[in-house]
């Protein structure tokens, strides 16, 4: 097949802003197309080689490639790259100078489909010394026997700049109609690539065996399907109305969502875009291998970076370490994650995205094998507005982003690619922002384990409320402490410790251990939130809830200089939540 | 089988050199009278035709015509490690497809390489009527293309029965260079008919750069506005000759 079809194909839906019309042709250059090239077809036109999840780009700079038509034009590249300040666009650039080619050459042999991909397919795999060499000769090769038009194509796919506004929808649309004997196929061909997410591979296998094996299409371990999304709401009332009444409410982790595929020993990680992340989760891999119980499986999960020395979740920017290429090991320790495991997809052969989610999730529970770091992920039914509230308010005080609510009516599938109202977001509309430090009073501990063993893991802390004389518990503080901190707080601590909580401290925790209220430390928190657990404030802001402070960490200041009577209050912590509400975005 | 050997290995060195300035993977056909290759560089713009005659090698044995497909800079990086008077020796294994290179003197090694899948393409050569032939020495045409490269990416060459000009003009500077029967570097000059031609500097500058160990004396032989021919004579026997396609004019 000649690349200039091809070509020609995209000038008409350039042309056009009709989707329509842009249909019509994809339609016209699928049928032209041999069958055994659909799949390149497809992806070319989208200005890809491979489905995104392979993780392969074209990837060749503008500059080489103003190189490459340099040479292949025989211009100069000063004056390609003029131009293309005019134009910018190095394809419409590289046309113009096409046509006024300077070099002439030996024996042009017209363009193949099969050529242009193979040797953008070489040019994406060479690497090493001596590549960028390879590249340029390889790309200005393929310019040389191409004609203008064609020219202005082939950069513009190399360079990422093929902008057709050939939608994922618009290729189905094209594939039902020349493929699958309707428009009214569509949905077929839309479920096989949402549990794929590989289009050039449903093209093919419309193409060679019709829409009747497009209607069997199921998930294969290996293929990332779409993750579904969520829609959201603000109301727990209103939620519960959109979900009939009833709904089971998970946790929202505050870390990295992943879809993870054990096939026998082999396990592959995609992120959220299908992005291979195999290899930044060492740690991630092994929890799928050893507990996850099937041999074949797809679950979802998400990644929380926990605290190496209490356990204790720590926020999204933490796991962010572990978004590298090198020094994974070395992340690994620092930052080690748990996985809240929430979906299970398939299992040994079972292709469970179309059965209802109490199915799915029952099938989770029987598959994960709990431990440390595999959980699943916290979630309760909810069958009135109260109950999901304290739900909610007690994820998002223990660092959660808020929950998601899932229907589990029969209807309840995955829909994968899609966002609809089977599940609902639930997040905070406000938070407030701490932007001074407290002070506030060391009233109890947990024992450390690991690296903490032998010492405390973490602390409460209170905030004194003058009305009341009591110290009311705010937040637990497990970060922020140097090796001389670990040593020298406990000391502090340990001429105060008492055999029960005491009179004068008001919490609803239970504690390994705790202190008459006289030690006080300053604390930076990232926010104050509501929450049922902490007593500081209860009830004040709402009915049942206190205020936390959320994400504390020790500053290293011991504030010796104040007496307990002298820490934060609780009128003050009050007043930073009111006075510094700011509205979340998105 | 193949075996071939070379008393002194900067010959094979030199000549792969030459032959790495347009192609990266080089199909050569080894037959039992000796090695030849044909090939253009990936823009179709330049052409080389080498030919090694058994006589070249100091031993040399191929049972039978086969083609043998290499990493031309790979095996240069090899041979690049060849110091004065040390020989090579150069063997196919056809069961294992690699290629060994054993080199003696100093000390020996021995490296082998794999072989690549080789390319069916033939190459004709090109059929141009050349109006002017020159005789040049090859370091008097590498001078003249340096000083033309100061000023400009592209150069005119013209000819007529006694003398060859090359022009070459840059945005702000311009360069004319005269080679004139008589002179030292111009050793014989015929024109059936005065012509010219324009080429691209940086493929002349690096095929002649790249062939001038190998060769004293280049034929070059054009006509207006087609390709270039240019015969590096050979020592020995054999040949190495590369075409490059002209640049269009646009007046």
């Amino acid at each position: 097949m000649r690349y200039s079809s091809i070509a020609d194909a995209y000038e008409r839906i350039e042309a056009t802003t009709k989707r329509l019309e842009m249909t019509d042709y994809l339609v016209e250059i699928l049928k032209e197309t041999p069958t055994s090239l659909i799949d390149k077809v497809v992806y070319l036109t989208q200005g890809k080689l491979y489905p995104d999840f392979f993780g392969i780009e074209i990837g060749i700079a503008e500059k080489l490639a103003v190189r490459a038509v340099a040479r292949a034009a025989g211009h100069r590249e000063k004056d390609i790259e003029e131009d293309m300040q005019k134009t910018g666009d190095l394809g419409e650039t590289t046309q113009k100078f096409m046509e006024k080619k300077t070099q002439s050459t030996f024996f042009s042999t017209p363009l193949t489909v099969q050529r242009v991909y193979e040797t953008l397919d070489k040019t994406a795999n060479s690497t090493g010394s001596g590549s960028v060499d390879m590249k340029l000769s390889m790309l200005a090769g393929l310019l040389s026997d191409a004609s203008p038009s064609e020219a202005k194509y082939i950069v513009r796919t190399v360079t990422g700049s093929l902008r057709l506004g050939i939608a994922d929808m618009t290729v189905l649309d094209a594939l039902a109609v020349a493929f699958g004997g309707g428009k009214e196929t569509r949905e077929e061909l839309e479920r096989a690539y949402n549990i794929s997410s590989d289009l050039g591979r449903v093209a093919k296998l419309v193409a060679e065996e019709g829409i009747e094996r497009i209607k069997q299409f199921e998930v294969l371990p290996g293929e990332p399907i779409r993750p579904m999304l969520a829609e959201r709401l603000s109301s727990s009332a209103e939620i519960l109305e959109k979900l009939g009444g009833k709904c089971r409410a998970e946790y929202k982790y505050d870390g990295e969502r992943i879809q993870a595929h054990k096939k026998n020993n082999d396990v592959i990680l995609f992120s959220r875009r299908l992005e291979n992340i195999t290899d930044q989760y060492p740690d991630g891999v092994e929890y799928i291998q050893k507990h996850v119980m099937a041999k074949e499986a797809i679950v979802e999960a998400e990644a929380v970076a926990v605290d190496p020395q209490t356990g204790e979740m720590k926020p999204f920017q933490e796991l962010m370490h572990r978004r590298r290429k090198y020094g994974i090991q070395e992340a690994m320790k620092e930052h080690p994650i748990t996985l809240f495991m929430f979906e299970a997809l398939y299992v040994d052969g079972k292709d469970l995205t179309l059965q209802p989610y109490p199915v799915r999730h029952e099938y989770l529970k029987k598959i994960i094998e709990k431990t440390d770091n595999v959980k699943v992920a916290e979630s309760i039914i909810a069958e009135n507005p109260e109950e999901l509230e304290q739900f909610f308010e007690k994820t998002v005080d223990d660092g959660s982003e808020g929950i998601m609510c899932k229907s589990m009516n029969q209807d309840s599938v995955y829909q994968a690619g899609a966002r609809g109202w089977l599940w609902i977001k639930y997040k905070r509309d406000y938070k407030s922002e701490i932007t001074d430090t407290v002070d506030l009073v060391v009233v109890g501990a947990f024992y450390g384990r690991g690296k903490r063993a032998g010492t405390y893991g973490a602390y409460l802390l209170a905030a004194y409320n003058p009305d009341t004389d009591t110290f009311e518990s705010v937040t637990k503080v497990g970060t922020g402490f140097t090796d001389a901190d670990l040593e020298k707080l406990p000391k502090l601590l340990d001429s105060h410790k008492i055999s029960h909580k005491h009179p004068r401290v008001d919490s609803t925790l239970e504690m390994d251990v705790w202190f008459e209220p006289k030690v006080v430390i300053e604390i930076r928190g990232a926010d104050i939130t509501l929450s049922p657990i902490h007593t500081c404030a209860m009830n004040i802001i709402r009915e049942g809830s206190g205020v936390a402070i959320r994400f504390p960490r020790f500053t290293g200041k011991y504030r010796v200089d104040k007496s307990a009577e002298d820490a934060t209050t609780t009128q003050e912590l009050v007043e930073m939540y009111r006075g510094q509400l700011k509205k979340i975005d998105g | 089988m193949f075996k071939a050997k070379m008393a002194d290995a900067k010959f094979l060195k030199d000549m792969m050199g030459a032959i790495s300035i347009l192609v990266d993977e080089a199909t050569f056909d080894l037959t039992p009278e000796g090695i030849k290759l044909r090939a253009m560089d990936p823009s179709r713009v330049a052409m080389v035709d080498f030919e090694w005659p058994k006589t070249v090698f100091n031993e040399y044995s191929c049972s039978e015509t086969m083609k043998m497909c290499i990493n031309i800079s790979e095996l240069l990086k090899l041979l690049k490690r060849t110091g004065k008077d040390e020989s090579v020796e150069l063997s196919l294994d056809e069961k294992t497809g690699k290629l060994k290179i054993s080199i003696r003197g100093n000390y020996s090694r021995t490296f082998n390489m794999p072989t690549l899948e080789a390319m069916d393409e033939e190459v004709p050569t090109p059929k141009v009527n050349f109006n002017v032939s020159a005789r040049t020495t090859t370091q008097g045409l590498r001078e003249a293309i340096e000083d033309a490269s100061l000023v400009s990416d592209h150069v005119r060459i013209e000819a007529d029965n006694e003398r060859i000009v090359m022009n070459a003009a840059g945005d702000i500077m311009g360069a004319k260079i005269e080679f004139k029967t008589g002179d030292d570097v111009l050793l014989e000059m015929k024109a059936k008919e005065a012509s010219k031609a324009t080429f691209s500097l940086s493929y002349l500058s690096e095929i002649v750069k790249a062939s001038v160990p190998t060769s004293e004396i280049v034929v070059m032989e054009f006509s207006t506005d087609m390709p270039i021919k240019l015969d590096f004579q050979q020592e020995k026997d054999g040949k190495l000759k590369f075409f490059l396609a002209p640049r269009i004019e646009v007046e």
